[in-house]
């Protein structure tokens, strides 16, 4: 497990190089730095992931754009009448949406993409832990919920599954 | 500092309380609710809300990281925690130092300087708070116990030093029970509270409840707003508070309200507290514990005072001085809370959770109602069982007691059983009216032959 003094240390010194990316495996933790571009804040993926309420040195400003949208998730999932037969995925805790591993990077899935149980379908993070989402379904994502960078509540509808 | 937008880390009334008093304010309110709360007053008023989890508390209102999360991600600078769930939790207030977020309420601390009883009662020995005579700090073995109770006499209470509220307390009458209960007791709290510590008390008789509102700023100033007689009790639960204490004096109030200032400044405290001590009938009290948060029955105080406690709350947690002097504190007039419940009293108080088909609250002058419940809603069985306080004020302890009568008779609920027939017998008790009544009063008393 690496520990946060390490990980601090090591966002200084790829921060400071002219690394872009920097992936470390040590005992069974995967740690992984990836250089941010404008807009997205810097992503640390640490697994196993646990509960680190760490102050985390890398205090990305969240967009402006989050607070707003985030006034209106509830209203909007509950609007759209859901077709009974699709599944939805929620999603199990508080945080923000994104919909690829990194900003730039192709996202997990799209419409139409074909999911599987452990198929990862998205990250919300937390506290500045990223937590993978798996689909925990066989079937074709039909539509996409949310958008990226959007805060989200404890059950809030994700995807939406045409179960196979 | 000025506030921009406070989490409020509650449900129900407490958390319409706060909501209140940030919109007074000027602050925006973020409210967060379980699956269970998707309809919860709370919700609706807030300026935003966000689930936060699953029915069970600790996947919700207990969930530090959703907790945080959401306080983080809506820029809050600020959580208000209430009472009961992460009040009292010195671990959540450190987090929200962490996170560079304001925890509404003293350091984290003085939380756990308070918070462990024995300990607590240590800190108050040694800023010369009267305690209640009995073991220095934790019990450590059986025989321990048994020397401890011979010296200060049977019977004896046992206490979880974890506990609180009414919560990990046996009594013992004699040596062989007090045998008997010690091991059961460390055993219980263990499993309750993570924690085996127990401690032992004479277990005084006649006493009366009485406990002392303190607010204090981060600059040093610690202020009393006097005291609530809170007597009325079921199974160490209150069910009506009062202020002032109908047999407290001048003298002796302020000989609590000093001890009270003494002992918030013993542990640097900041914020609103409440000091419980035990009265006995000769006048001598005698410190139990410190609550470190906001509580239930804060409303009396403020009927009697005119001090907004929740508003001075935020205020102190903004870093502004308090906004009055100990010599401002005036004592006007007499306040009555009841709580009503979701019970039914002919049942053992059995809880009657349900969806509220009619409700009308009673109004008028002297009249206040503090509730999160409204025509339609469906109390949910998984929390606590209240519909809503009563606060009555008058211009003594007769007038507030008519009123309360007159008030109660015109609140009506429908759907659910309430414990509002309960109060009204209540407040014809000979013993209540005569304000001498103890914490066994509901014990030793039957509530309805009033001239029992």
């Amino acid at each position: 497990m690496f520990k946060l003094s390490e990980i601090k240390e090591l966002i200084k010194l790829v921060d400071q190089s002219s690394l872009q990316e920097l992936e470390i495996e040590n005992e069974g933790s995967r740690l992984l730095i990836r250089k941010p571009n404008k807009t997205e804040s810097v992503l640390v993926t640490s697994a196993p992931v646990q509960h680190a309420y760490a102050p985390a040195p890398v205090h990305a400003p969240v967009p402006h754009a989050v607070a707003a949208a985030a006034a209106e998730p509830h209203a909007e999932a509950v609007s759209k009448p859901v077709d009974a037969s699709l599944h939805t995925i929620t999603s199990p805790m508080v945080g923000t949406f994104y919909q690829s591993a990194s900003p730039g990077a192709a996202p997990f899935v799209g419409v139409g993409s074909k999911v599987g149980d452990k198929t990862v379908v998205c990250i919300v993070e937390a506290m500045k832990l990223m937590n993978e989402i798996e689909a925990e379904i066989k079937g074709e994502i039909v539509e996409i919920l949310v958008d990226n960078g959007q805060l989200v509540e404890y059950g809030q509808p994700l995807f939406l599954v045409k179960p196979e | 500092m000025t506030f921009h937008k406070i989490l409020v880390a509650n449900r129900g009334e407490i958390a319409v309380r706060i909501i209140r008093a940030c919109r007074e304010l000027g602050i925006y309110s973020v409210a967060v609710y379980s699956e269970a709360d998707r309809d919860a007053l709370h919700v609706r008023l807030a300026d935003e809300a966000y689930c936060i989890g699953p029915t069970a508390s600790k996947d919700s209102y207990l969930s530090f990281t959703n907790l945080m999360s959401v306080a983080t991600l809506t820029e809050c600078d600020a959580v208000h925690p209430g009472y009961g769930f992460l009040a009292e939790n010195a671990d959540f207030a450190e987090i929200c130092e962490s996170c560079n977020i304001a925890f509404i309420g003293p350091s984290p601390d003085a939380i756990s300087r308070m918070g462990d009883k024995s300990v607590a009662k240590q800190t108050m020995k040694e800023a010369h708070v009267p305690i209640i005579p009995g073991s220095d700090g934790l019990v450590e073995s059986v025989e321990d116990a048994m020397s401890i109770a011979r010296d200060i006499g049977y019977p004896v209470i046992i206490k979880a030093t974890a506990g609180g509220g009414g919560k990990g307390i046996r009594i013992a009458d004699n040596e062989e029970m007090l045998v008997q209960q010690i091991t059961t007791a460390q055993q219980e709290a263990q499993n309750a509270f993570g924690n085996s510590g127990v401690y032992l008390e004479k277990y005084l008789t006649g006493m009366k409840h009485v406990e002392i509102q303190i607010i204090a700023d981060k600059h040093g100033n610690v202020v009393h707003l006097g005291e609530r007689d809170c007597s009325v009790q079921r199974r160490r639960q209150k069910l009506v508070e009062e202020a002032p204490c109908p047999i407290l004096t001048p003298e002796i109030r302020q000989a609590m309200g000093q001890a009270a200032v003494r002992a918030a400044q013993a542990v640097n405290y900041s914020g609103a507290g409440t000091l419980e001590f035990l009265l006995a009938p000769d006048g001598q009290f005698y410190f139990m514990e410190m609550n470190t948060r906001i509580q239930v029955e804060h409303p009396v105080t403020e009927m009697i005072t005119g001090v907004d406690i929740i508003k001075e709350m935020i205020r102190v947690a903004e870093g502004h001085p308090l906004s009055f002097a100990q010599d401002d504190v005036q004592i006007n007039g007499w306040a009555i809370e009841c709580r009503v419940n979701a019970e039914d009293p002919n049942r053992n108080f059995m809880p009657s959770a349900g969806q509220i088909k009619f409700y009308l609250p009673p109004g008028g002058f002297g009249v206040r109602v503090d509730s999160a419940a409204y025509q339609g809603y469906t109390i949910p069985p998984h929390y606590d069982s209240m519909v809503a306080k009563l606060i009555v004020w008058g211009k003594d302890r007769a007038d507030a007691i008519a009123r309360t009568k007159r008030a109660l008779s015109e609140f009506a609920v429908e759907g659910v059983f309430t414990t509002i027939p309960f109060h009204l017998k209540l407040l014809e008790h000979k013993v209540f009216i005569s304000g001498h009544h103890d914490i066994k009063f509901l014990e030793e008393h039957d509530v309805n032959n009033p001239d029992s």
